[in-house]
């Protein structure tokens, strides 16, 4: 890993140093675009910023309300062979390196600007720390080509799979079977199924979607019970061992919907079953869906 | 003006339910009382219209999170059912309801909504029967407004958030009390039900509404985009899109629509329609496998261009009403307060 470290004095400062390294990226054509964080139309929004022209990088923030998770967008650039900036979070860092992973992108093309992150707010209210962040415990960044250091850096849980996810779970496993049996009913009948969650998630990276095909036409167009619960549980499915938790299915839902409860238990009994690291800590790792190990349990044989 | 205070609005409600549908704005995922526990878990949903129900945790503050408009434009209807017997199909239409409906506490945004969902479905030459069954039968009470969200522009769009002229009784907040006044026929008709429970409210003002953070005036946008179909600002904006649906299934002026079927045995086709959303990949697919619109870049362009532009010229408004649902929901914020900024700001004949 390249030590570009750029030590901060606080996180008042992060916008103004993700201006300069945008410049200079921009200027000496490392890279055609940098995919970073401008300001929304209102005070508590950000919204994702595209910047190819080196005088258009003063709109470049970084503020409490940079929910968003880039990555993806990497994909719009994928088999073009143009160099892209992006700033990363933590749990941004993550997914990207499950894209590298995945082959859906080559490292070699994307220069990573990490910032180590001070947490993030509810849009709503300004003083609750937003819930991706509940289960944060990788708020420095696991790959970057530059880091922007910030002392203020903040972490939810402290260890992986760590107590929140166990907390919000426990709710859901400590009912009785008939209770579950309703919640999720109520869960997937409260669905709107306009995709979001699966829009805006990076380890979908399929270039085409299960759901989308209409013939054969796995997913019926209508909006029932049956059709939405056999989304969330494929869509879950799909991303197990992949899903980084970065909480942006969570937060993008616009039911508010806890999307996120079924990939924390799949990725916990992951990580318990075969006794290997959370996903997409480490460039060199593969994914544990992806290997095969003699010692692998296999109790359903 | 009469008026009731708020505390009461339950004796309201239990009358007006006993003889109508009653549809009110409802906090959470509730379907029934039973699920207000779940609520309580954290299984938070947005808010929406729901059929009354005393114990409901009703939501009084803002516009709902859902807009009401699946009431008369379902997410998912069913058309009719077709079955094979002896080597004819029988049809089976929906037989239709008839109970009268209200919808009570609609706020002027959802009202001036409805307007644009009427010019689509009933008033351009074909009425579509389905909604006119639904609209037909529906006394709608507005709720004048007297905070907003974060997100609301209604006043951009010329709408006045205390008054909906289009509603069948428009109910304005008095701090502590709700006032009634009816506005139609059938308006006055409904609140002879709950005369009873209201008292004069001689020279009651409504609650001013605060001014809204949202400000992006209207004025120019539709000629200005007339000559805009090919302007840079689509390829501008269009990355930043990430292609669901979230925009179009709350905004309460979308109406686009897909039939589809399923068949629940091999006898049995049944035949029913869900709302499409133009930004989906798959909307303008043709059967051959040519799409049109075939990249984000179009997609984005069509919707705001529809909103704005092609809806004026088809229908005589501007299909945005200032809800706001885009502008707080939009997961990336690409949504029509920002849209119209950048119009406003855009360089034409570059």
């Amino acid at each position: 890993m390249n030590e570009n470290v750029i030590q901060v004095s606080g996180k008042s400062e992060i916008s103004q140093i993700m201006r300069e390294i945008a410049r200079d990226l921009l200027q000496q054509k490392t890279v055609s675009l940098v995919i970073g964080w401008e300001k929304g139309i209102l005070p508590n929004k950000s919204a994702p910023a595209f910047i190819t022209q080196s005088h258009d990088t003063d709109k470049l923030v970084f503020d409490e309300y940079c929910y968003h998770n880039l990555t993806k967008y990497l994909l719009q650039r994928k088999g073009s062979g143009l160099k892209t900036a992006i700033f990363v979070k933590g749990c941004d860092s993550r997914s990207l390196v499950g894209l590298v992973q995945d082959n859906q992108v080559p490292r070699e093309d994307i220069c990573i600007i990490g910032i180590s992150c001070p947490g993030l707010m509810e849009e709503r209210n300004t003083v609750i720390p937003a819930k991706k962040c509940e289960t944060c415990y990788t708020s420095i960044p696991v790959e970057y080509d530059f880091l922007i250091d910030c002392p203020d850096t903040k972490t939810g849980d402290d260890e992986p799979g760590g107590s929140f996810a166990h907390r919000e779970l426990s709710k859901v496993e400590n009912m009785t079977l008939d209770q579950r049996d309703t919640y999720w009913q109520t869960m997937f009948q409260g669905c709107i199924r306009c995709y979001a969650c699966r829009n805006v998630c990076p380890v979908c990276s399929c270039k085409e979607c299960c759901f989308d095909l209409t013939s054969p036409d796995w997913v019926g167009k209508g909006n029932n019970t049956s059709d939405n619960s056999f989304y969330h549980l494929v869509r879950a499915m799909h991303v197990a061992g992949r899903c980084v938790s970065c909480g942006e299915c969570e937060r993008v839902c616009p039911i508010n919907l806890p999307v996120m409860l079924l990939n924390s238990k799949l990725s916990l009994s992951i990580e318990e079953l075969f006794d290997e690291p959370p996903a997409s800590m480490n460039l060199d790792d593969t994914a544990t869906l992806s290997q095969f190990k003699p010692e692998d349990p296999e109790e359903f044989m | 003006m009469r008026k009731i205070a708020k505390t009461r609005i339950d004796d309201v409600l239990r009358a007006l339910a006993s003889h109508y549908d009653l549809y009110v704005p409802v906090e959470g995922a509730t379907t029934r009382t039973s699920d207000v526990t779940l609520w309580q878990e954290g299984l938070v949903n947005a808010s929406r219209f729901r059929l009354y129900e005393e114990g409901l945790p009703l939501y009084w503050r803002t516009n709902t999170g859902l807009s009401p408009k699946d009431l008369f434009f379902p997410q998912t209807e069913k058309m009719y059912t077709a079955v094979s017997q002896n080597k004819t199909v029988e049809i089976y239409e929906e037989p239709a309801d008839a109970k009268p409906i209200i919808l009570f506490g609609v706020r002027s945004c959802d009202m001036a909504s409805i307007d644009c969902m009427d010019r689509v479905f009933l008033q351009k030459g074909y009425e579509d029967t389905y909604y006119r069954n639904r609209r037909q039968r529906t006394h709608i009470f507005a709720l004048g407004c007297s905070t907003h969200e974060d997100a609301c522009f209604c006043t951009s769009m010329d709408i006045d958030p205390q008054a909906a002229p289009a509603a069948d009784v428009q109910i304005s907040d008095l701090g502590d009390a709700f006032g009634f006044t009816p506005q139609s026929a059938k308006g006055q008709q409904t609140l002879a039900y709950i005369d009873g429970f209201l008292s004069d409210a001689y020279a009651a003002t409504p609650l001013p509404t605060d001014p809204m953070l949202i400000n992006v005036p209207l004025a120019g946008v539709t000629e200005k985009l007339e000559t805009m179909f090919d302007h840079p600002l689509w390829d501008e904006l269009s990355p930043r899109c990430i292609g669901c649906g979230a925009c179009t299934f709350l905004c309460p002026t979308c109406y686009c629509f897909d039939i589809n079927h399923k068949s629940p045995a091999h006898t049995h086709i049944v035949k029913q329609r869900s709302w499409d959303s133009c930004m989906f990949i798959d909307y303008t697919c043709m059967a051959g496998g040519h799409n049109p619109r075939p990249s984000k870049t179009e997609r984005v362009r069509n919707r705001f261009l529809d909103k704005l532009l092609y809806n004026r010229q088809r229908h005589g408004r501007v299909f945005c009403v200032g809800c706001g649902r885009c502008v707080a929901k939009c997961p990336v914020s690409l949504e029509i307060a920002t849209v119209i900024q950048k119009i406003q700001a855009a360089e034409v004949n570059p």
